[in-house]
């Protein structure tokens, strides 16, 4: 009797595991899939801009569409294995660390196309088209806009883990502060994880007593984590990926957060989707930047009164600048 | 027996041997390091909150490190100071570490009073884990799952404080979910006597379903994403001491708990009836049901106790630091806990210095980021897992677990 319990109990946990899986398919009907990050399709991050740009493309052009959320790193392949025994046409997978794995399940099912969020594959093939963002321009706009914000010179970043778009806004940053003040002081910290919000918000909590005035956050929940630490302390401020007046802040009220740094995975995903719908679907490098609408900032929302008129319009120059090219970066990784 | 007698005494001077050369060698490279700040003539500023800035002469102080690092690391050497090598080895860490903090004090202010109080936040959850996992431990119940119950706790808290709208219930909510958790471990490792090492992943993995769950159906579906945090407290009086007064008086409950928590099971654990009944069937379950001792009703009351402190270490994270819940926001912190027990020997006090040691590393490492010192701050992040491995290892005082830890009771 007790074993049977237990076994009744495992199954239901196993039930519960794996609930949410596959559907009955109808033939002839595009199925695209997605497989997440470490992270689920409402995670406030890129996870959910891909999702919602995905469904978007679904019920534009009548694919059927799935995901699955990633547990473990470690499953990364095993999800998108997944997606491509039960015959999906078009797989996206999103984060810069499933790289490796979309390139090796590339190879092994050559009439599967993959969409790649935030990955770059050296020997791009025929079936696998990186989505890359100019994180850079992004955070040069935040980095801009903090330097004109901030009254005491001091301005601070958190970021998640050291990877190539992190790496990208931090630089982007330091430079577009630099742009404006050529002596501001800026404060940096990494935190080896990308769910880790109280040492975000340490870390931010850190650099405010050291004098910052103006945080960014650029790490995922870590990063919000900095960002709560900000909103707390009343200093300003600014997210990153997507508008976080409206994920992390929950749609306000949020007097000192200034804006978000915008990486528009949604548009991206959106994109790649609709050409193979077109049958233009090309293997190669996407990259979002200013010119295209892939990065941009979010709306000041309630800390629109607190930004001077000659900001807003400085910020709106640099976008330009940097949409035509008559500003670079000069970020190199 | 005579001969097996030599052997040990030759490998104890074995690793007293080769523990002195390691220290020794730091230690040497500690005092050639502080040359480096020599000719520039750096001068170091440690800060203490409100008593102002302390200057140092960097190379002077380093030096005086290394020199006392070297004495101690000879002194175990010499059998007439009978100086044990885990000595050695606190004074060359300490002295290294000091080393580094004075060196990211060149220029600007260093905060001591802000690293340490940022340490003490930091471990709180650490601490607390420890002590939910000893709770279960002594009394011969294995607990992995402290991740996974403090991942719950810290969802149901934040549901909870959301839809009832008050911090504090919130919290009870939180406490409550982890003895719930907790009860369902010591159902299936006590009563169903299933592999504690199973129960425990499988309420890991649970946890993570879960929370997603929840997270999912109910908080983002009704766009709660946010709220308020639990309030800084000052104790009257004693927060207005110098110093300690910022460290320790001043803080949010659940740091001030954990502090309680470590004199009161201090306590409890070895002048009451309870500890000496937990620890009896700890170490003997046969012996303790002999005389008299419920032995599966002490095993669900301390699993269910753990649990609740552990529900106390997943509010933290949501109600204490960020008033949000994200997914798998416990960062595994729970198994963290677990070698902050180990290398506290199943002690509370151990715990609290184990949990700090974590907290304090991951503080250094965020304070040496912002003050651009080059060292990787992935090398601090590993520090404590460093010491708890040597610990591990029994070079430094051997850590043993109660003898019929992880050993499922059966009654005959």
């Amino acid at each position: 009797m007790k074993k049977l319990i237990f076994f009744l109990f495992i199954l239901s946990i196993a039930a519960f595991a794996f609930a949410g899986g596959g559907k009955e398919e109808a033939a002839g009907v595009v199925k695209v899939g997605l497989v997440t990050d470490v992270g689920k399709v409402d995670d406030k991050t890129f996870n959910q801009f891909a999702y919602e740009g995905m469904m978007r493309a679904a019920k534009d052009f009548g694919f059927e569409a799935n995901f699955i959320e990633t547990q473990q790193p470690t499953d990364y392949e095993k999800n998108i294995q997944t997606f491509a025994e039960e015959g999906y046409n078009v797989i996206v997978t999103v984060g810069f660390l499933i790289t490796d794995a979309t390139y090796k399940m590339a190879e092994q099912y050559p009439d599967i196309k993959f969409v790649g969020v935030d990955q770059f594959f050296e020997n791009a093939r025929e079936n696998t088209l990186g989505l890359g963002f100019a994180e850079d321009q992004s955070g040069f706009i935040a980095g801009a806009l903090a330097a004109m914000m901030s009254k005491s010179g001091v301005i601070g970043f958190v970021g998640g883990i050291e990877i190539p778009p992190v790496i990208k806004f931090r630089k982007g940053y330091e430079n577009g502060a630099k742009y404006i003040n050529r002596n501001i002081k800026i404060l940096g910290v990494y935190i080896d994880s990308f769910t880790a919000p109280d040492r975000g918000k340490a870390a931010a909590e850190a650099q405010i007593a050291d004098g910052a005035d103006v945080i960014f956050g650029a790490g995922g929940p870590t990063g919000s984590g900095g960002i709560v630490a900000a909103m707390e302390k009343r200093v300003y401020g600014i997210g990153v990926d997507q508008d976080e007046y409206f994920t992390t802040m929950g749609g306000g009220p949020a007097p000192y957060l200034l804006t978000s740094a915008m990486k528009r995975v949604d548009n991206a995903v959106y994109n790649a989707l609709e050409s193979y719908h077109k049958d233009t679907y090309e293997g190669g490098y996407y990259v979002g930047t200013a010119a295209n609408g892939g990065v941009g900032y979010a709306p000041f929302h309630d800390a629109a009164s607190k930004v001077p008129q000659d900001v807003k319009n400085r910020l709106d120059e640099i976008l330009k600048k940097l949409s035509d090219g008559s500003l670079t970066t000069g970020v190199t990784l | 027996m005579r001969a097996a007698t030599g052997n040990v005494q030759k490998e104890y001077l074995l690793r007293t041997l080769s523990f002195c050369v390691l220290t020794l060698v730091v230690n040497i490279l500690l005092i050639l390091f502080s040359f480096r700040f020599r000719s520039d003539h750096s001068v170091s500023l440690l800060g203490f909150g409100k008593l102002g800035s302390i200057p140092i002469r960097t190379a002077t102080a380093i030096l005086i490190l290394g020199c006392i690092g070297l004495a101690g690391s000879i002194a175990p050497l010499v059998k007439r100071l009978k100086v044990e090598v885990n000595v050695t080895f606190y004074i060359t860490a300490t002295g290294v570490v000091s080393a580094l903090i004075l060196w990211a004090a060149v220029g600007s202010i260093f905060d001591m009073v802000g690293l340490v109080a940022l340490s003490l936040r930091l471990s709180t959850p650490i601490v607390l884990g420890a002590m939910a996992g000893m709770l279960c431990e002594r009394t011969g119940v294995v607990n992995i799952a402290i991740e996974g119950m403090m991942l719950t706790a810290a969802c149901v808290g934040f549901a909870a404080t959301v839809y009832l709208n008050s911090l504090w219930l919130g919290l009870l909510c939180a406490i409550l979910a982890g003895s719930v958790m907790a009860a369902l471990h010591a159902f299936l490792s006590v009563s169903m006597i299933t592999d504690q090492i199973v129960s425990g992943t499988v309420i890991n993995i649970l946890a993570v379903g879960l929370t997603g769950f929840i997270r999912r159906s109910f908080l983002v579906k009704a766009k709660l994403s946010r709220t308020a945090i639990l309030p800084i407290i000052s104790i009257p009086l004693l927060s207005k001491i110098p110093i300690l007064g910022t460290i320790f008086f001043t803080n949010q409950p659940i740091v001030f708990f954990m502090m309680i928590l470590v004199v009161l099971l201090t306590i409890a654990f070895f002048k009451t009836r309870w500890g000496l009944r937990t620890r009896a069937i700890g170490e003997h379950p046969e012996a303790a049901d002999t005389v008299g001792i419920n032995v599966f009703r002490m095993k669900y009351l301390n699993v269910m106790l753990g649990g609740a402190v552990a529900g106390l270490a997943g509010a933290w994270f949501s109600l204490e630091t960020t008033g949000s819940f994200d997914d798998m926001m416990t960062n595994g912190k729970g198994f963290i806990a677990l070698a902050a027990m180990i290398f506290g020997k199943w002690h509370p006090v151990g715990a609290f210095i184990g949990g700090l040691i974590f907290g304090f590393s991951d503080a250094l490492q965020i304070i040496f980021q912002i003050k651009n010192i080059p060292i990787p701050f992935q090398f601090l992040w590993m520090m404590p897992y460093l010491i708890t491995m040597i610990v591990l290892a029994g070079v430094i005082g051997k850590s043993t677990p109660p003898a019929a830890d992880g050993e499922p009771y059966i009654k005959r």
